[in-house]
């Protein structure tokens, strides 16, 4: 949450001069208008993460080691933090196979779904966008049977992928053809990664497809037929204009599906059960509320600060512009964008 | 190679990827009607007389409840975003609040909060309340995740709104009400109607609070499917079935109004 709100900071020293002689008592009106939505967040969603967090700071009740009472709780210090950075159970270090050895195998793997998938589903969707980006027959079709993987429940890819991976099943099968031996695939470690990758990459590329292509769609066809004049190569029209033409949508489109893979629970919890190491960190936090509120609300916050931080780098530096502000008065004129909402709707991408 | 060879070559190539796309949600519907016998087989017929005994056994398991469940949560949820998002989203682009950006952003970290991060003082609240396994809670829960995405796809609609319009409402002295409910909201109603169809697909599809937050009475159908017994073996056909059933009204909804969806979710929703 801090990490987006102290992104766009930038107009509030320009702001408030320009909107006091628009229109007086505007901002308080615009205020109770927004209040119902902000208190019923706060209630639901906020209010919970910073109870979360005062609940990672305190102990488990229990029986206490030491004088073998059973005491309420109390203050754990950031020992329920120590316990998932530093692997320590109590004074020892976690015995592999507990939770909390876990810590750091959840978070390789979450981090290697997140790159994989989203690299594979960006490469992937600018070639399906690229091929789509043109007129053909049945366009609209294809445009609606694209977004079928997308809209279905996730629960139901992964029951889907379940069959196709089933050791008897079409995957199996498929790789039989070519003289593959049949893979484990919600058991082997690198089988079971590769299930999750595929079903999550099935679910969504056609999907960022269809963004890369809203992106490309607002390239003017002129554009392409200068470069073809001037004889430029297919290679370089792609790098020097869509690419950089579609790279805000390509962007918040990144950021949302890294957020989304980061905090990937469903998939791997119904097609392989934490098989093959596949335990993502949102997996060990359900698992751990059975064993201990408090270190799990310690491993919540945890992944909440890590995908803070990962939102925080996106914006700032890879040029995420979620605020949907006009790409060009972004530096010089911080007023525009909230002066006029007609114009700073005008560049904005992906109509 | 002449341009039109090409041309047809490119469009083959493209239907190709969709099918292979689109397979195996074909696949899944096609099993829905088999007998359980030819589903599980090993060896996979082509032509087989369809049946409705999966969709049957899938009902015998309790499927209809889970479904107005379902339905329950989805719905109410939309109701409660979209009646929340319309005077945010109004007052975020044609009545410019100040700090716009801001509340923006806090909106956006809403919509990347880690759910797990919520869940659990969430969890222990409501048990405390005694509203755990409530469906009309779990609409609230619903609501309140689909707001942020709710707003920021209304706003996206509404800045396309004419501001001489609202100023020549101004002028003829209509008032805040009229203002959105008759000058605003018509204008913008394609944006509302993709907005809320988002909610309610993503109340639809939601999983990990369901799994959580219910248990029985207010069970929904993701859960449900995701506990059903494994597809190894002979529950293909009557699992098929059931995953049909559950894919059924997103599927149409998506097909309705892809061209809204698409453009609404490039604004920033994607999931």
């Amino acid at each position: 949450m801090s990490a987006a709100t102290s992104a766009p900071p930038r107009p509030t020293d320009t702001k408030p001069k320009k909107s006091k002689g628009l229109n007086a008592g505007q901002g308080r009106l615009g205020l109770m208008l927004v209040a119902p939505t902000m208190l019923f967040l706060a209630v639901i969603i906020i209010y919970p993460l910073f109870k979360a967090i005062q609940l990672s700071f305190q102990k488990d009740a229990g029986l206490d080691p030491a004088t073998g009472l059973f005491v309420e709780g109390g203050n754990a210090g950031i020992s329920n933090y120590t316990h998932w950075l530093l692997q320590k159970c109590g004074e020892v270090d976690c015995p592999p196979g507990t939770l909390g050895a876990q810590f750091y195998d959840a978070l390789w793997v979450t981090l290697f779904f997140t790159v994989v998938s989203v690299f594979i589903e960006v490469i992937l969707g600018m070639w399906f966008a690229m091929i789509m980006n043109r007129d053909f027959k049945g366009r609209g079709l294809v445009r609606a049977a694209i977004l079928v993987p997308w809209a279905i429940p996730t629960a139901v890819t992964a029951k889907l992928w379940l069959f196709i991976f089933a050791f008897d099943g079409i995957a199996n099968r498929l790789l039989s053809t070519v003289g593959v031996n049949p893979q484990l695939w919600t058991s082997d470690p690198w089988a079971a990664k590769f299930a999750i990758i595929i079903a999550d990459v099935w679910k969504t590329t056609p999907f960022m497809a269809l963004l890369i292509l809203a992106g490309l769609q607002l390239v003017p066809g002129d554009v392409y037929e200068a470069a073809q004049i001037d004889g430029a190569t297919k290679w370089q029209t792609f790098t020097k204009i869509t690419l950089p033409l579609v790279k805000v949508p390509l962007m918040v489109a990144v950021l949302f599906r890294t957020l989304d893979v980061l905090r990937i629970y469903d998939l791997p919890a119904i097609l392989t059960n934490g098989g093959g190491g596949t335990t993502s960190l949102s997996m060990l936090v359900i698992k751990q509320i059975r064993s201990g509120f408090h270190s799990a609300s310690a491993l919540s916050t945890i992944v909440f600060l890590l995908i803070a931080f990962t939102a925080f780098l996106f914006i700032k530096f890879g040029g995420a512009d979620v605020v949907q502000r006009p790409p060009k008065s972004k530096k010089k004129e911080p007023a525009a964008a909230p002066g006029n909402p007609v114009a700073a709707n005008a560049t904005t991408p992906g109509a | 190679m002449t341009r039109s060879v090409r041309g047809g070559l490119v469009t083959t190539l493209t239907w190709v990827l969709v099918l292979v796309f689109f397979f195996p949600v074909f696949w899944m519907i096609i099993n829905g009607f088999k007998p359980e016998a030819i589903a599980s087989s090993i060896h996979p017929k082509v032509f087989f007389s369809p049946v409705t005994t999966g969709y049957q056994l899938a009902m015998d398991r309790g499927m209809k409840g889970y479904l107005i469940n379902s339905i329950t949560a989805s719905v109410t949820a939309t109701i409660i975003a979209v009646v929340l998002a319309i005077p945010a989203a109004y007052a975020l682009s044609i009545r410019r609040v100040k700090n716009v950006e801001s509340a923006l952003s806090f909106f956006i970290s809403t919509r990347f909060m880690p759910m797990a991060a919520v869940v659990l003082p969430l969890y222990i609240i409501l048990k405390n309340l005694g509203l755990l396994d409530n469906i009309y809670m779990l609409a609230v829960v619903y609501g309140a995740v689909n707001l942020p995405v709710t707003v920021w796809m209304m706003r996206s609609f509404f800045l396309e709104v004419p501001f001489e319009i609202v100023e020549a409402a101004r002028v003829d002295g209509a008032g805040l009400y009229r203002e959105i409910v008759r000058i605003v909201l018509p204008l913008v109603l394609p944006g509302v109607a993709a907005a809320a169809l988002i909610s309610f697909i993503f109340s639809w599809n939601e999983y990990f609070l369901a799994t959580l937050l219910t248990s029985n009475a207010a069970r929904t159908t993701p859960p449900f499917l995701g506990s059903f017994v494994d597809g190894r073996g002979q529950f293909l056909a009557v699992l098929s079935a059931a995953a049909t059933i559950a894919a059924l009204p997103v599927i149409l909804a998506g097909w309705v109004a892809q061209k809204q969806l698409v453009r609404g979710l490039s604004m920033g929703a994607i999931k």
